[in-house]
């Protein structure tokens, strides 16, 4: 029962006592929908379940993002605004490949390459910023936060970019497997492939190492920056996936699309259990933490609470998953 | 930016590393270092401007400066204690609309139960805006200090519910109906041709100064910042210095809303809001304080409100797209951390 093992799953804990951990956000979750559904019965009807896993897929997406770099001690406050400006960047790159009349295909790849473009040059500059010049996450992401703000703004005028083909909306939106909505299906592929990458490959073990001890992820020979850099630009490259999806609901590259996603995709991820002292969390935190924060707010939409109370009642869940985190983690040690 | 701000004297905690670094300075730097970048880059600032635009010297753009300069410095220069001793507040910009919308509340309330007595009104109004902002400190506080959560996560979760309640409180809509007295006499007012807030801010910086060097709370505030560990085994009760701070800086952000709404003449869920929040957190970071805490002093943070208002205001003057101008406080931030940091690194070196 030792804390210094690095694994998300220490070895010595009883299987049972282990599984009551886990578990406990998700009994949670399901006694929260069945509390919706004794008010009103169509939390659990069929169309608001998928509705309520396409919207969770959007924030467990970003809640991802966030646990990749807060598994390293650090956050991504850019990434709302990184959302903003792929969106704008890759709805104009394509309206201008549509008036130029090319190709359908050749238009996808444009906004694609721009979009992915746009999020591996933010990824990298906060990468940099941290690792190489040794700049708090906070700072360089504020940073990164008002200077991606600046080119979304610029870029679109501070108006919404027209002219997004159908096929973009098709593929990353309104396309569906076996009745399955595209934005489920590429949520759900992410999240696995994801998983995989942090329990079954080097590079994910190295980040629970550096998360929980980085002078000893030094000592024994990781290049912790390089692998710090890598992991600002996975988290980026995963808000503008995020970012391209939520453009083709919508339509449109949007200049204000990452409003407060920042902030909400840090909550979901600490919400599920993902610690902010770094090395613990993973797929599964984030995507609870995401769950419960999209159930809480479908089900008090449904059960007509009103807006301005379910800000105060997410702050108080917030601060709450965060103090149950403090006690399980006490209860473990 | 600063590595030598707060190395200048003693001031800085005894055993945080800047003290070791400064024993070990060269002596070639040592002016620049003593003084800092940041007054170097405000006259720069200043003089570049007022050579290029006389409206920059204009009586009535300088007021409006001094005016911004004193709603952010006294947001920061709690936000800079809190930091000190550690931990971040994300809530204060939403403790300014808070304060506003109750204290705009309170005064309209009152004045309706007993018509004519403004002072009375005004009084209450005041009371309830700051009593406000010290509740929310006290929750931030309490749950830091008893609950071992970090400071990012609960005052993240106490900007949502306070925003909330802002918000439930007006459903949204201004409020008006506070005494005239209030806004005429207090918040428009000006005294040898300058606003109050200005010398509200100048107060507040004073104590702030005080409280910082001369107080056993500034002194354990560094203490705790600096070392944790250290301070505990030194006999320094944590929890309480560490609710200080956030009700402190509670304090500080309500009397913002206040001189705000003051200003403004109605009570607004709008005012402050992610903005002041992160400006506040600008100007203390730019203004030297580490947020590996330990560090930093208000009088300098201060100054780095002057510098950031400034150039908002000359970007503005310089007829910079106002879209454009975020990219420059960006870049501005993350260089001066960055060469802050550098800075540190060489000393370590020597």
């Amino acid at each position: 029962m030792s804390d210094i093992d690095a694994a998300p799953s220490p070895s010595g804990l009883p299987a049972l006592r282990r599984l009551a951990v886990q578990a406990a956000l998700p009994i949670a979750l399901v006694l929260l929908l069945l509390a919706f559904a004794a008010v009103d019965m169509r939390v659990l009807s069929l169309a608001n379940l998928l509705n309520i896993a396409q919207q969770t897929s959007y924030l467990a997406l970003f809640a991802m993002a966030q646990t990749v770099v807060i598994l390293t001690r650090g956050f991504d406050l850019a990434l709302g605004p990184t959302v903003s400006m792929v969106s704008v960047g890759a709805a104009l790159a394509m309206a201008s490949g549509v008036a130029a009349g090319y190709d359908p295909g050749l238009v996808l790849l444009m906004g694609l390459a721009a979009g992915f473009g746009l999020g591996i040059a933010c990824g990298t500059f906060n990468g940099a910023v941290i690792a190489l010049l040794g700049v708090s996450p906070f700072v360089a992401t504020l940073g990164s936060y008002n200077i991606a703000i600046g080119i979304a703004t610029t870029l679109s005028g501070g108006r919404p970019v027209q002219g997004v083909p159908d096929l973009f909306s098709h593929l990353f939106y309104g396309g569906s497997i076996a009745g399955i909505p595209a934005a489920i299906l590429i949520a759900a592929l992410v999240g696995i492939v994801l998983h995989l990458v942090l329990t079954r490959t080097v590079y994910g073990r190295a980040l629970y190492v550096i998360g929980t001890n980085p002078r000893a992820a030094a000592v024994a020979g990781l290049p912790v920056k390089a692998i710090l850099v890598a992991t600002y630009i996975l988290c980026s490259t995963l808000a503008a996936l995020g970012a391209l999806m939520m453009t083709a609901r919508t339509g449109s590259g949007e200049p204000n699309l990452g409003g407060s996603l920042s902030l909400q995709a840090i909550a979901a991820a600490v919400v599920g259990g993902t610690s902010l002292a770094g090395g613990r969390g993973g797929v599964g935190t984030a995507v609870v933490g995401a769950l419960f924060v999209t159930i809480l707010s479908n089900g008090m939409n449904l059960t007509r609470i009103d807006g301005y109370v379910q800000m105060v009642v997410l702050g108080a869940i917030v601060i709450a998953g965060v103090v149950l985190d403090r006690i399980r983690l006490e209860q473990r040690g | 930016m600063t590595p030598t701000t707060g190395a200048t004297t003693g001031t800085t905690a005894p055993g945080t590393a800047h003290s070791l670094a400064s024993a070990a300075r060269p002596h070639s730097l040592g002016l620049l270092r003593r003084i800092g970048f940041l007054p170097v880059l405000l006259v720069a600032l200043v003089a570049g401007m007022a050579a290029t635009d006389p409206q920059f010297y204009g009586p009535i753009n300088i007021l409006n400066i001094l005016r911004n300069t004193a709603f952010l410095t006294i947001v920061a220069c709690g936000q800079a204690m809190v930091i000190i001793a550690g931990g971040f507040d994300l809530s204060v910009g939403a403790v300014v609309a808070l304060a506003s919308v109750v204290s705009a509340k309170v005064m309209a309330v009152t004045l309706a139960a007993f018509p004519g007595s403004e002072g009375l009104a005004t009084a209450a109004g005041v009371a309830a805006g700051l009593g406000a902002g010290l509740a929310v400190g006290l929750v931030n506080g309490l749950c830091v200090a008893r609950l071992k959560v970090s400071g990012f996560i609960v005052t993240l979760g106490t900007m949502s519910a306070t925003t909330g309640v802002a918000l439930m409180i007006t459903s949204g809509i201004p409020v008006y109906g506070m005494p005239q007295g209030f806004v005429k006499e207090f918040g428009r007012a000006q005294f040898l041709g300058l606003p109050t807030a200005v010398y509200a801010a100048l107060l507040v910086l004073a104590l702030m100064v005080f409280i910082q060097r001369r107080t056993l709370f500034g002194r354990y505030v560094y203490a705790i910042g600096g070392n944790a560990d250290a301070a505990v085994v030194s006999g320094v009760s944590i929890n309480r210095h560490l609710v200080g701070t956030y009700m402190l800086s509670g304090l500080l952000a309500a009397l913002t809303g206040l001189l705000l709404t003051a200003q403004v003449g109605s009570g607004q869920a709008s005012l402050g809001g992610d903005r002041m929040m992160l400006q506040s957190i600008a100007a203390a970071v730019i203004g030297g304080v580490s947020l590996r805490g330990g560090i930093g002093r208000v009088e300098i943070v201060a100054l780095s409100a002057l510098f950031l208002t400034i150039l908002g205001n000359a970007l503005n003057l310089l007829h910079i797209d106002s879209r454009l101008q975020p990219v420059f406080l960006g870049a501005i931030m993350v260089a001066a951390v960055a060469l802050d940091e550098l800075g540190r690194r060489r000393n370590a070196r020597v």
